[in-house]
């Protein structure tokens, strides 16, 4: 599913937070959003989903739309934009439930009552979150005896179980080692095949390593959208050279 | 698009599969490779290394058929390879382009970066070896009128120069996809070998010329040629010293291989 922004500006209060963004995200690509704390892109990630409403005094200009929607009219459903835009987020955040029930609540939430339908979803969607082999013995153990980053993994399974078509990730390996924060970013490159993924990402070799996209953004303002390949590369905006290249200030 | 599917069936599953809620795609799809063997950054290194070998093989292929155009002055071939080079420049441009990408989004480290590194010095000279095919391509259409003599490619050993080219092409091409570096010693003996024959060739070629003044010219381009195949030996060479750098972790340039 496709996501678009056009002229987007956003406010906290009188801070102007974005400033006049466009972008055009493609189906089944992963996008990369790089620049330095408080530029905007994490803002910008949550205005997909619909995360920003929950703070006072925001105010947003131009439009979001999901799927060719403007998902800020006032006929769509918040819950109903969720599930087709599913989040994780920087702390892997499991529910205090086992394994098996934290992916399948999403699915219970939702009227899914065939014991057979969420058994089969729970362990696709461990599979896909590349999990399965290691949590299969242990369903019924509690989330937290899992590492962090089978944690994190495991948010993502039940991001996944509910089938979104997009995949929000706000700096998803941050709070990781290594070795999970490899399992994380190939993971990452698996679920473009079927889902649009838009990750924030602080680290600028795991934004070259994943992603078809970067956007690069500073002080609230896109400097450039471009492919990957092109950003890392040969840039178009020297800020942009200048910052991944660590020559920034 | 986004309003709450109306659930009318016992377990809703239905109202949830008509609403699009729950994704059939995700259901049917098997397309995810699930717990794969290899990341996707080390695909693309295989990818590259396939990229070279496939090079590589058409730079045997050319050097071989300038060989066989040389001696047979078979200048149909000779059109073949000038024809191809083409190909080999293409090659090289993909390559180069493959290896500044991967040094730029993935930052390789350790063997992977000295792959990397190999792999792009091993492709500007294949490129060199190509051209040097093309060059002796040239010389047989240039010089296709000339009456030349079987003897004096016999005398100057140069079937035999180019055979161990060949060689050595072939040794250093098994080791990149071997990661074998215990041939290494075959290709810096070969090289030797080759630079004493071109040597002897050019000792031989002054009286061939007092004898034979009317093919003086032939005989200065043809020392062009017996340049090349001496050059292409030394790349070889490089080459080798290249792949053990890769797989070894040696520098050997510039230190003698005995």
């Amino acid at each position: 599913m496709k996501i678009n922004a056009k002229n987007v500006n956003f406010y906290y209060g009188d801070f102007h937070a974005l400033k006049n963004i466009s972008m055009d995200i493609e189906p089944n690509t992963v996008t990369a959003f790089i620049g330095p704390s408080g530029c905007g892109k994490s803002t910008f990630l949550r205005l997909f989903n619909r995360m920003n409403d929950l703070i006072d005094g925001i105010r947003l200009e131009g439009e979001c739309l999901v799927g060719g929607q403007n998902i800020y009219d006032k006929s769509v459903s918040v819950d109903e934009l969720r599930k087709a835009v599913g989040m994780v987020f920087q702390k892997p955040n499991p529910f205090p439930k086992s394994i098996f029930e934290n992916v399948a609540y999403g699915l219970r939430v939702n009227g899914v009552k065939d014991k057979k339908i969420i058994a089969e979803t729970v362990e696709k969607s461990l599979h896909q979150a590349a999990l399965w082999d290691e949590v299969k013995d242990k369903l019924k153990k509690s989330a937290f005896e899992l590492s962090g980053g089978q944690q994190q993994r495991l948010c993502i399974a039940r991001a996944l179980a509910i089938s979104p078509s997009i995949i929000l990730m706000d700096e998803p390996a941050s709070a990781l080692d290594p070795i999970s924060t490899s399992k994380i970013e190939e993971l990452i490159f698996e679920l473009k095949k079927v889902y649009t993924v838009v990750i924030v990402t602080h680290n600028m070799q795991q934004a070259a390593r994943v992603s078809d996209k970067t956007g690069f953004f500073m002080l609230g303002e896109l400097i450039e959208f471009n492919d990957t390949k092109k950003i890392f590369l040969n840039p178009d905006v020297e800020q942009t050279q200048n910052y991944i290249t660590g020559r920034f200030g | 698009m986004w309003s709450r599917p109306k659930i009318t069936s016992p377990d809703g599953l239905d109202d949830l599969l008509t609403s699009g809620f729950i994704n059939l795609r995700f259901y049917e799809s098997e397309i995810l490779q699930f717990n794969k063997n290899m990341k996707h950054t080390e695909e693309e290194l295989v990818d590259i290394k396939k990229s070279i070998s496939e090079m590589w093989s058409l730079v045997q292929s050319q050097f071989e058929n300038s060989k066989n155009a040389l001696l047979s002055t078979n200048t149909e071939l000779a059109e073949v390879i000038l024809s191809r080079e083409k190909r080999v420049n293409a090659f090289e441009l993909k390559i180069d382009s493959d290896c500044e990408n991967y040094i730029a989004l993935y930052s390789p480290v350790a063997i992977d970066l000295r792959l990397v590194l190999s792999i792009l010095k091993i492709n500007k000279t294949l490129e060199r070896i190509g051209d040097f095919a093309d060059a002796i391509a040239r010389f047989v259409m240039e010089w296709s009128n000339e009456n030349t003599e079987k003897e004096l490619f016999d005398l100057l050993k140069i079937e035999n120069m180019m055979g161990c080219v060949e060689k050595m092409l072939e040794i250093t091409h098994n080791a990149l996809t071997d990661e074998n570096t215990t041939t290494a010693g075959i290709v810096f003996s070969t090289d030797r070998i080759i630079d004493a024959r071109y040597n002897e060739a050019l000792s031989l070629l002054a009286p061939y010329i007092n004898e034979h003044p009317d093919k003086t010219l032939y005989c200065l381009y043809l020392t062009t040629v017996l340049r090349k195949i001496e050059r292409a030996g030394d790349h070889c060479n490089n080459i080798m010293e290249e792949i053990v750098f890769y797989v070894d972790a040696k520098v050997l340039k510039h230190s003698p291989k005995d």
